[in-house]
């Protein structure tokens, strides 16, 4: 067992942390591999040498101004904040089914909070990029949205370091009538591991809008969850991967409707080139009793290469009887018929498959907040298509 | 040095093992414009298809020359580059490609840095105002969601910003109201007293002779069952809109 005494206990208790790494160990990560083509079993990974080196990162919160706005890092939270940080950490993830979030929640040490109070907006987006510095790192972000606030937030994910596995936890905290759009662009080096977890709980009438491009790693797990347990709250989520090289990429989205009144949708563009493999599974839980629950599902699969694989799953749950329900899903190459037309206007070949599969993702990059943002990503995209 | 044309010279295409088109001569010279008229599943488009490259479609024999070059040995986007253009029946939406791009790139494709950002924003403007077209179409996505009449329009903006040497436009009038059809006409009548455009010959492939009242044909041709049944002046599209294509059949019948 790692020395947790030498943790931040404000953040996290030693017996808390230890109780977490045992829950990693003992929990299955239910992402078993789609196919022979998938060539990472998730279960039988090596995690050993946390005992030893938990490793770490640097964090960057760009300076936001706004009347009692918090935007500090998460141990200086958990000491000067205390029951703002209390508010909100694990609250949004209750019980965590998610292996790897056992695993961050141990190690939480590097992260950064946010508070926005009760009816204030902030309108610049607020900027925090992890850079990890060692083998492994574990940052945690944590955003507060108070009664009627509105705030962005967008979190990066870089490495400088060969070799790196990266667990992270987003939590967003919304309380009613809050809304918060949350952005999370992961760019780690092609030959890191991570395993993120994200999860929303909005309050009453609150909104929660978020985006996340999974770009980089040779290996990405992400879940990204969103709960509804107040009524009239929404949330639209886009998310996107692109993996090429042999890089793998398995997202998962949870959007479990609890109570009624809440509606979500969901949008996925996912593509995958050279020998890239990935998984997007889309899961819908609408509980008995969440009447007047609206879901919808779009999830779209591009496959560039005859290497590549997507497995697409929609998986919809519906145990009320007075909900709407959308699902809509597409797997294939590009059409030749798109192709054609491109081709007849003097277009090459090559520059009209990469207008079609550039153009693929803008329906999920469109929900990223800025215009900077935007082009960073097609920038990421249009270098991963040439 | 061979002659300037657009010429097509003993064209078999086959589709899906179905032979379609059964020796097509026909040449349309630069500045000249061309009616192709004929009743359904007489094999217009399909000749549309052939010399733009589609990939379904297979040249059995004959050949088809844009200035002496041999366009069936090029790839679509090189006959494009020589100066062919088709308006599509039914062009593909491509979600996420916004218009001005499109057609930016397909402008720098056919005529390399022939215009100025600035110039050639300029000019589309222009262009979609001749066409009834609102700016806001610039930041849509091709197709995506457009209406019948949308998509045609969007066809003759391309064709008025890509100034081809040839332009085929495939049954560009189907399901038209006469306010759009007027607009079309408009555009590709501007296009002909361009500098650009001056010269641009034109095969207008149509069902009805309704366009040929706003693009005035030079010579018209009537293709039944895969062939160039007959070929006439103007006054061959105004007998047509008389008797229909079944009289012209029968004479054909009759003559053979």
């Amino acid at each position: 067992m790692p020395e947790f005494s030498r943790f931040d206990q404000r953040v996290l208790g030693a017996g808390e942390r230890e109780a977490a790494l045992r829950a990693f160990e003992t929990t299955p990560s239910h992402r078993g591999r789609p196919g022979s083509y998938w060539k990472i079993d998730l279960d039988a990974l090596d995690f050993t040498g946390l005992d030893t080196d938990p490793g770490t990162g640097d964090v960057t919160i760009s300076p936001v101004s706004g009347r009692g706005v918090i935007a500090v890092d998460l141990v200086t939270a958990a000491r000067d904040h205390r029951d703002l940080f209390a508010r909100a950490f694990g609250v949004a993830l209750g019980a965590m089914p998610d292996k790897f979030a056992f695993l961050t929640r141990a190690f939480a040490q590097v992260g950064a909070f946010v508070y926005i109070p009760d009816g204030v907006s902030v309108d610049d987006p607020i900027a925090i990029t992890y850079r990890t510095t060692s083998a492994r790192f574990f940052p945690y972000t944590l955003v507060l949205a108070g009664a009627g606030a509105r705030a962005t937030v967008v979190e990066r994910l870089t490495s400088d370091v060969p070799d790196t596995m990266i667990g992270s936890i987003a939590e967003i905290v919304t309380e009613s009538g809050a809304s918060v759009h949350f952005a999370s662009v992961q760019d780690l080096r092609d030959d890191a591991r991570v395993f993120a977890t994200r999860v929303a709980a909005p309050g009453r009438d609150a909104h929660v809008s978020w985006a996340t491009a999974e770009l980089g790693a040779a290996l990405c797990v992400t879940s990204n969850d969103v709960r509804f347990d107040h009524a009239g709250a929404d949330a639209h989520i886009a998310t996107l991967f692109f993996p090429t090289g042999s890089q793998h990429v398995d997202v998962v989205t949870n959007i479990q409707h609890n109570v009624g009144n809440s509606t979500s949708q969901t949008v996925a563009k996912t593509a995958a080139g050279d020998l890239g493999q990935g998984r997007f599974l889309g899961n819908i839980r609408i509980a008995a009793g969440a009447q007047h629950s609206n879901a919808s599902l779009r999830d779209d699969a591009l496959l560039l290469s005859k290497h590549a694989h997507i497995d697409s799953i929609p998986a919809l749950e519906i145990a009320a009887n007075d909900v709407r329900a959308f699902h809509g899903a597409t797997v294939g190459a590009i059409d030749d018929e798109q192709l054609f037309y491109m081709t007849s206007r003097g277009i090459t070949r090559d520059d009209a498959e990469r207008m079609i599969a550039l153009g693929f993702f803008e329906p999920a990059i469109e929900h990223f907040p800025t215009e900077a943002l935007r082009e960073q990503i097609r920038t990421v995209l249009a270098a991963k298509v040439a | 040095m061979s002659e300037p044309g657009l010429r097509i010279e003993r064209l078999h295409v086959r589709v899906e093992q179905k032979q379609i088109l059964n020796g097509i001569d026909l040449t349309v010279e630069p500045g000249r414009v061309h009616a192709l008229m004929g009743p359904n599943g007489s094999g217009k488009s399909t000749l549309a298809f052939a010399l733009t490259g589609h990939p379904n479609y297979e040249i059995v024999s004959g050949t088809a020359t844009l200035d002496g070059e041999d366009l069936l040995a090029l790839a679509p986007d090189k006959r494009a580059r020589a100066g062919l253009f088709l308006s599509f029946q039914y062009p593909s939406a491509i979600p996420g490609v916004k218009v001005a791009n499109f057609l930016h790139a397909a402008r720098q494709a056919v005529r390399p840095d022939s215009l100025p950002p600035a110039k050639f924003r300029q000019l589309l403007i222009e262009k979609m105002d001749v066409l009834g077209m609102d700016p806001s179409f610039m930041g849509r996505y091709l197709n995506d969601g457009f209406s019948g009449g949308e998509k045609k329009r969007l066809e003759m903006l391309q064709l008025a910003m890509l100034a081809p040497k040839y332009a085929i436009l495939d049954e560009t009038d189907s399901g038209l109201d006469v306010d759009a059809l007027r607009d079309v006409g408009t555009s590709v009548n501007a296009l002909r007293a361009s500098d650009e455009g001056r010269n641009t010959g034109f095969l207008i492939i149509t069902h009805y002779p309704r366009i040929l009242q706003y693009i005035r044909p030079d010579v018209v041709h009537v293709m039944i069952d895969g062939r160039i049944a007959l070929t006439g002046d103007a006054e061959l599209a105004n007998r047509i809109e008389r008797e229909g294509y079944d009289t012209i059949r029968e004479e054909i019948i009759a003559r053979a």
